[in-house]
């Protein structure tokens, strides 16, 4: 039997009534809208519903460390660590050409006139 | 378990918070530079306490460099260093920029580079003033100190910018 028969015969046999207690349908009742009122506020507050999501569904502000805190603290460090690197890089590039400007065969006028670079990109530079 | 991790994280976070707020170690002054280093830096020992740690640390990163250089580059270095040091910023950045630029040219180019250097100074004044050339500085030559060099004694030599015209 497949889901649509199971849904069928599910069908039918609420077509043809239920005989329930007055209790379970009160609380069938209940149950039903609480359901509807839940889905309205997830729907008409997406991010409110995703943070309930993250903090309270499963253990309550006890897993805001693993899920929040400690994801956030490794991301703050990478950032830090990338300025870092990137800062060290610059520095080592511009020690690397000012030590082949101090000791290379051109002197360093050579990279101080402006009349020069002109005069090489006058020529093919 | 969440209440080690909560410590944990506080840590990651204090610490975190302390290493961005404070500068790396501060550069020595030139009082506390290792004597060695006093000798290849020595022309720039009037002007060093002034600096700016991250020109400290450049000029330190090339001191370290210093030993491994060749003589001439060693003796390069010595004439050049006081008149870089004394440059503006915007006008070191400008220079660095050149070097890049050259250092894109093919070897070729770039090994004909100091002849075109010589060939530009030949030129009239008037000409290359007319390139954007502007009148250079005296070059400064003060040295306080003998430095140290894995070469036996030569004789100084020529400077480096061998036209004779009165550009300079």
């Amino acid at each position: 039997m497949n889901e649509q028969q199971i849904a069928y015969r599910i069908k039918q046999y609420l077509n043809r009534g239920l005989e329930l207690d007055a209790g379970k349908l009160v609380r069938l009742k209940a149950a039903r809208e609480q359901a509807l009122t839940r889905q309205r506020v997830e729907s008409r507050i997406p991010i409110l519903a995703w943070a309930g999501n993250v903090i309270g569904k499963s253990g309550g502000p006890s897993t805001l460390v693993p899920r929040v805190l400690l994801p956030m603290a490794v991301l703050i460090l990478g950032l830090i660590a990338v300025n870092h690197w990137r800062d060290s890089q610059l520095a080592a590039e511009i020690e690397e050409i000012d030590a082949a400007v101090l000791t290379g065969d051109l002197p360093l006028d050579a990279y101080l006139d402006k009349g020069f670079d002109a005069w090489l990109k006058r020529s093919s530079y | 378990m969440a209440k080690a991790l909560f410590v944990l994280t506080l840590w990651l976070c204090t610490s975190l918070s302390t290493l961005a707020a404070t500068p790396p170690k501060k550069p020595p002054t030139w009082g506390e530079l290792a004597s060695e280093q006093q000798q290849i830096l020595a022309p720039l020992s009037d002007d060093w306490d002034n600096f700016e740690p991250e020109r400290k640390r450049r000029w330190i990163g090339i001191a370290k460099r210093y030993p491994n250089m060749k003589p001439d580059e060693q003796a390069r270095v010595q004439r050049r260093m006081q008149a870089w040091a004394k440059l503006s910023p915007k006008e070191r950045d400008a220079a660095r920029a050149r070097y890049k630029k050259m250092e894109k040219l093919s070897q070729e180019r770039k090994e004909g580079l100091k002849e075109q250097w010589e060939e530009y100074n030949r030129l009239p004044e008037q000409e290359r003033r007319k390139l954007g050339s502007t009148p250079r500085k005296p070059p400064t030559t003060v040295q306080k100190a003998k430095p140290p060099t894995s070469s036996p004694e030569r004789p100084a030599p020529p400077e480096d910018v061998p036209a004779p015209g009165p550009a300079r």
